[in-house]
């Protein structure tokens, strides 16, 4: 999963994992940068969409402006 | 002064009905107290899992309350049992409210002030009283703690730092305080021996407040507490 926007990585990196141990699912992050967070998301699909709705709206120091899947699988997506 | 962890009433029992819920706060901590078609009550930090919302706004449905915002519903133990959303979804047990011990007592619904899975002392003892009202006064938990102790607004028996009793229009009350926030209490009036006279006492009740609100700082210096003593 890949957001882009403007972000705070630090922030936004522990409200990933906040989300992510809420709803138990894995969210390993693979890349955190100011203007693109990578996240490798493992878990039910529906729970991995709600972590993508969840993280779309991020914590107040960011700013999430795309969010887009690859490699996703069903019931396992990335 | 300052108030110590521990049990805290913040309910009138009978104010609290069946399939009904209540937000309030303890030490400003905004806390949902809501009872269950079953008849039990339960107190709640006041905010859904989902995206914060109070869920002292909203419904009880059965043994479970539904979030007014997305219908989240969560069993009596705060656990997340229904997503509409996700119809099918087994839901998973990290989605949770975070939940206060709690316990009815003397007609009063308790709760101790720590999140924590159990007290560490158990609830008041269960004692006779019949439900008056409560009050929410405008003034310091500390202030009107300290204006109860110095008699300033009548004689009152002092039984811990927010508990406390006076005889009133042939009725015994006892008055339990709840610090609601930095700048606000609530007094839990329970009527514990003698007849009721709902008028008096609700009278009584309001020349309370007016005077916890109006006693000026200068009235709870250590001057005037020696200035009372001597007379």
């Amino acid at each position: 999963m890949v957001f882009h926007g403007v972000f705070a990585p630090e922030s936004f990196a522990e409200f990933m994992r906040h989300r992510a141990a809420r709803l138990s699912i894995a969210a390993r992050p693979r890349r955190l940068e100011d203007a693109r967070i990578e996240v490798e998301v493992e878990g039910d699909a529906d729970l991995v969409d709600m972590f993508e709705m969840a993280c779309s709206l991020g914590p107040l120091d960011c700013l999430v402006l795309d969010v887009e899947r690859v490699g996703s699988e069903p019931g396992s997506r990335r | 002064m300052s108030f110590e962890a521990g049990w805290y009433a913040v309910a009138i029992a009978e104010g609290l009905e069946p399939g009904t819920s209540a937000g309030t706060r303890l030490f400003d901590k905004e806390i949902v107290v809501w009872r269950d078609q079953d008849g039990a009550s339960h107190a709640w930090e006041d905010r859904c899992p989902h995206r914060g919302m109070r869920l002292s706004f909203g419904f009880v449905r059965g043994n479970h309350i539904a979030c007014l915002y997305h219908g989240w519903q969560y069993d009596t133990a705060g656990q997340c049992r229904y997503i509409p959303a996700h119809p099918n979804l087994e839901v998973p047990d990290t989605i949770k409210v975070v939940t206060y011990p709690s316990a009815e007592a003397g007609g009063l619904v308790w709760i101790w002030s720590e999140m924590t899975a159990e007290a560490p002392v158990p609830p008041p003892e269960d004692f006779a009283a019949r439900p008056v009202r409560s009050l929410y006064v405008e003034r310091s938990p500390e202030i009107v703690a300290a204006i109860l102790d110095e008699g300033i607004a009548g004689p009152f028996e002092i039984l811990s730092p927010v508990s406390f009793a006076t005889a009133i229009e042939g009725a015994t009350l006892r008055l339990e305080l709840q610090p609601f926030t930095a700048e606000r209490t609530a007094l839990h009036i329970v009527q514990t021996d003698g007849e009721p006279d709902a008028a008096e006492i609700a009278m009584w009740s309001e020349e309370l407040r007016a005077v916890l609100e109006a006693v000026p700082p200068s009235a709870l210096t250590p001057e005037a507490h020696l200035a009372r003593a001597m007379r």
